[in-house]
């Protein structure tokens, strides 16, 4: 066999192998139903639920940040996540959480969060030319 | 009925959509005129060649239209005009104002467009021979760029999205009902504050080059294929690819330097799906430049020489879908808004995945691939395996970031590796660590036959010091508490640079030309080792709890924490409490504001064994409160040669409204202000005494019988009486003077605040019986006092990373500079 066949089927068997790895690695979209029934982290996606109370008070501990999340799914959970609270987290449209569930909590190691003012600018603008014509 | 709407400046949009639609049709022009006149074979027939041209000089000058018009409007202030309006604002400097050029996605492919209109000319001017088949590609690659901005409906569907469109016509609003709606709109939205600096000037449009020439080696690769000139298109496009590389790679290091400089990413590099995407094509052009240069000297490899160059230029195209097709949502925090373009964008690499594929396929026969096999001892086989694994670490890269992608197009839900750095750090140095160590032993390896009892001895000795060097730095550095492969990255990084290093040597006694590439490998190995110890080893210095965290793997050890996640990196700070923090004393002295911008003032202090300052900087992290997007904070670093302290501000309090006139002086709103603070405490003392309260104490130095308030003389009767107080907190000392008056048989007293100390003073009794008065002090709740919550990292010995960055560049020039002398000498 030519030593250039050996080689490319040595290429071909990392490729596999790598894409093999990312998908073991890979994790999946959950629920907090998910959550609760491995121990594994995994990501969830849902909506923050502005009716109930944010916490973070520096003064207390300044890596202490809870809240309650509503996923896909319409259950609820409350999060903490040992951090400070992201900037403009109260305006956010979808949040996506990397953790797991300790007791009936999810402590989340990431927060990657959407909100309209940086996605949908024009949306916010208008409502303040709204709030000039207003005034007249 | 259509409303007459006053004010608006439609002539420049006007002019501006007109020059869209003409390098539009020119380019369309162009490339049929170029591809008849490749295709002609009346060799006399100069007509297409010169129609195409002339359609080609068209493309460009329409081009600088549009950026003429577009910077009108936008220098002008035109906010009538989307573009304008969404991304600046009066209040912008001139040079953000340019910068706010390509601040929209049509900017940036005005931007590209543009580059490649440069390259174009500059081909028409130099590749002779080539002109023809190359620039058809390159006009070709102009139409699709030009169709972006076209912003045209065509059977209902819009394709590509115009700079000049207006804003009534962009968003919907009961405002544009009315015909002076631009009365209204006195102010554009500004930029985002994340861009407000001056990368956002340099950093695009070097990208933006960087991307655009790679479709020369592309169109070299096509044309080689296309005219069946397989060897010859070897030499031009080597030069070209070589600047495309470098270009490129200037351009993804500046991103990260920005990133680093000014971004709170918390570092100079995130594996964000948009800086993946960037380097996508910079890894298959260099493995191809690579391979082309073994093509050249052995004529083995030719068909991954081709390969990996067309690739490239279909990894510039897919980065792009990546960035501005929205498809990463989910994913990254770069992602643009999808503008109605997925299907245009995807076409577009469709086109040119076609174009590749097809050509590759109906010359196949044809390919000038060897039927004998490289030796195992030639530099030809290892470049080869070098360029290949070049290859695969591209594709793991694009098969992590394309998740998103492979979900929309399998109805998958398959959500990124959790600890996605991790992932990245571990599988991407397996290859590195392959291609660094290729990148030593092929200096030890000639073309086409090497002896091999030689290449043993001298590679071995090299391994060795490599090795022992290894050991050194992974002790010093810590490194060694990092997972294995790492420091086999560090291993092979540092042979690399030995084994480059001797060539160099070698170079500069005789053989210079071959210098240019022992410099850029040289300078690639010290960016690993920089970027190795800088992100495998940097500690966090804001964790005054456990002193250090246990590195596993990279980053914060997010997969093995207890708590589910984040160790604690951000500290708080009180104003003017100093709190320790690694080596440092760190304290919060205040803010200074340069609107819009916050700069919080950290004093570090570190004291040597003897408890003398050793040291002493001020770092000023700044944030800027922007009512749109909240707290944007930028980090501000102290430079080491062998470490970087970095600090940056993860929270601050609410700004308070009004948080009272500094000097307050008269009583109005005295009550409500009170609420501010705890409950005041009266203290009777004499001259001489001592207050003491939570946070030091209160010495009352004197009473002024003359004592003075702004506004409010004094007639005969009157008394005014100052305590001259002194205010100890903390090592820093204060004074303060509240006045007691009696004026017109009335009682007033003046407090006087002590911000930094979070203290308001009242002089509110004189008891002449017992020669003392009353103080009473306000103190604020612990909650109400200033502070900030900020995190700090040290970065060591990350200027391996910038200045191997440096060298790179330098060899990559030399490279150019040999290359382009062989080019002239065919």
């Amino acid at each position: 066999m030519k030593k250039s066949s050996i080689f490319g089927l040595i290429v071909i068997a990392i490729a596999i192998a790598t894409i093999i790895t990312t998908y073991s690695s890979s994790s999946t979209y959950g629920s907090f139903s998910d959550a609760k029934k491995t121990t594994d982290e995994l990501h969830i996606v849902g909506h923050l639920d502005k009716s109930k109370e944010l916490y973070y008070d520096a003064t207390k501990d300044a890596n202490y940040f809870s809240f309650f999340i509503k996923d896909n799914k319409g259950e609820e959970c409350k999060v903490i996540f040992t951090g400070t609270k992201p900037q403009d987290f109260e305006k956010s449209e979808q949040i996506v959480l990397t953790g797991r569930m300790n007791g009936k909590e999810f402590h989340a190691s990431t927060i990657l969060m959407k909100c309209p003012s940086k996605y949908t600018q024009d949306k916010v603008e208008v409502t303040e030319a709204k709030a000039k014509t207003a005034q007249l | 009925m259509d409303t007459v709407y006053k004010g608006e400046h439609l002539l420049p949009g006007h002019l501006g959509q007109i020059f869209v639609i003409l390098s539009f049709g020119a380019a369309l022009l162009s490339t049929i005129s170029y591809y008849f006149a490749t295709t002609n074979t009346n060799k006399l027939d100069n007509s297409w060649l010169r129609m195409g041209r002339i359609a080609f000089y068209l493309n460009s000058l329409s081009i600088l239209g549009v950026g003429v018009m577009l910077f009108y409007v936008i220098y002008n202030h035109y906010f009538e005009y989307h573009y304008a309006w969404a991304y600046t604002s009066r209040s912008l400097p001139v040079y953000y104002i340019v910068s706010g050029f390509w601040n929209g996605q049509e900017g940036g492919f005005l931007l590209w467009t543009f580059w490649q209109a440069v390259l174009g000319n500059i081909l028409i001017w130099r590749s002779k021979s080539w002109e023809k088949p190359v620039m058809t590609v390159v006009s070709f690659s102009q139409l699709f760029l030009a169709s972006m901005l076209l912003g045209i409906e065509v059977f209902g569907a819009r394709i590509g999205s115009s700079p000049f469109l207006l804003l009534r016509n962009a968003v919907e609003g009961p405002i544009f009902s009315r015909a002076d709606y631009l009365s209204f709109i006195k102010d554009g939205q500004g930029m985002n504050p994340l861009l407000q600096n001056y990368w956002m000037v340099i950093h695009p449009p070097t990208l933006f080059l960087g991307l655009a020439s790679v479709v020369v080696p592309f169109a070299y690769a096509v044309a080689g294929l296309w005219q069946k000139r397989y060897k010859d298109w070897i030499v031009p496009a080597l030069s070209y690819g070589l600047f495309a590389a470098m270009i490129l790679g200037i351009g993804v290091i500046m991103g990260s330097l920005w990133a680093y400089e000014s971004l709170n990413f918390g570092g100079f590099w995130a594996w964000d799906a948009v800086e993946n995407a960037s380097i996508f094509p910079w890894l298959t052009l260099v493995g191809g430049l690579h391979v082309m240069i073994v093509y050249k000297n052995t004529g083995h490899s030719y068909f991954t020489a081709t390969l990996l160059v067309l690739l490239s230029f279909i990894m510039v195209l897919y980065s792009s879908f990546l960035a501005r097709s929205g498809i990463l949502g989910d994913t990254s925090v770069h992602s643009f808004t999808d503008l109605g373009m997925f299907w245009q964008l995807v076409s577009y690499i469709l086109a040119f995945l076609f174009i590749s594929a097809w050509l590759l396929i109906v010359r196949w026969k044809e390919l000038p691939i060897t039927k004998k096999d490289e030796e195992t001892y030639s530099r030809e086989f290892w470049m080869f395996v070098g360029a290949v694994f070049l290859g695969l670490s591209c594709f793991h890269l694009v098969l992590v970031t394309s998740i998103p992608v492979w979900n929309a197009m399998f109805g998958t839900k398959v959500a990124p590796p959790t600890d996605l750095v991790g992932h990245y750090n571990v599988i991407q140095s397996s290859f590195a660590m392959v291609i660094v160590i290729l990148m030593g032993l092929s200096q030890f390896l000639k073309y086409k036959k090497t002896d091999a009892t030689r290449f043993f001895i001298s590679t071995a000795l090299y391994m060795l010091c490599a090795a022992l060097i290894t050991t050194l730095v992974a002790y010093v550095s810590g490194l060694y508490k990092l997972h294995f492969v790492f420091i086999m990255v560090m291993f092979g990084s540092i042979y690399s640079v030995l084994a480059n290093g001797k060539v160099l040597s070698d170079a500069l006694k005789g053989k210079f030309k071959l210098a240019g590439s022992a410099v850029a490998h040289i300078g690639f190995a010290l960016m690993l080792i920089g970027a190795l110890i800088a992100a495998g080893t940097r500690k966090v210095v804001s964790n005054n709890e456990s002193g250090t965290i246990a590195v596993k793997g990279f980053d914060r050890g997010t997969a093995d924490a207890k708590v589910g996640g984040d160790v604690h990196e951000n500290i708080m700070m009180y104003k003017n409490e100093p709190v320790k923090m690694g080596p440092y004393t760190a304290t919060y002295i205040g803010d200074s504001v340069s609107a819009p911008n916050f700069y919080y003032k950290v004093d570090y202090k570190r004291y040597d064994k003897n408890g003398k300052i050793a040291e002493e900087f001020i770092l000023k992290p700044n944030a800027q409160i922007n009512p749109q997007m909240g707290l944007v904070s930028s980090p501000d670093t102290k430079h080491y040669l062998f470490h970087d302290l970095y600090t940056h501000i993860t929270a601050v309090p609410q700004p308070v409204a009004n948080s009272a006139n500094a000097d307050g002086g008269a009583a109005h709103g005295e009550e409500n202000d009170d609420k501010n603070y705890e409950e005041p405490v009266p203290h009777e003392v004499a001259v001489g005494d001592t207050i003491p309260y939570r946070d030091g104490y209160i010495i009352l130095k004197s009473l002024n019988k003359e004592a003075q308030v702004q506004n409010i003389p004094l007639t005969g009767n009157d008394i005014a009486i100052g305590a001259k107080l002194e205010v100890v907190t903390h090592n820093k000392t204060y004074q303060a003077e509240p006045v007691y008056m009696i004026k017109n048989k009335s009682v007033l007293d003046f407090s006087r605040k002590v911000e930094d100390a979070g203290l308001k003073l009242r002089l509110s009794k004189i008891i002449p019986d017992k020669n003392k008065v009353e103080i009473i002090v306000y103190q604020q709740p612990v909650n109400k006092k200033p502070y900030i919550v900020m995190r700090a990292l040290d970065f060591p010995y990350i200027n391996f990373l910038w200045s191997g960055t440096v060298i790179m560049i330098i060899g990559f020039l030399m490279s150019i500079s040999r290359r382009s002398k062989e080019y002239k000498a065919v």
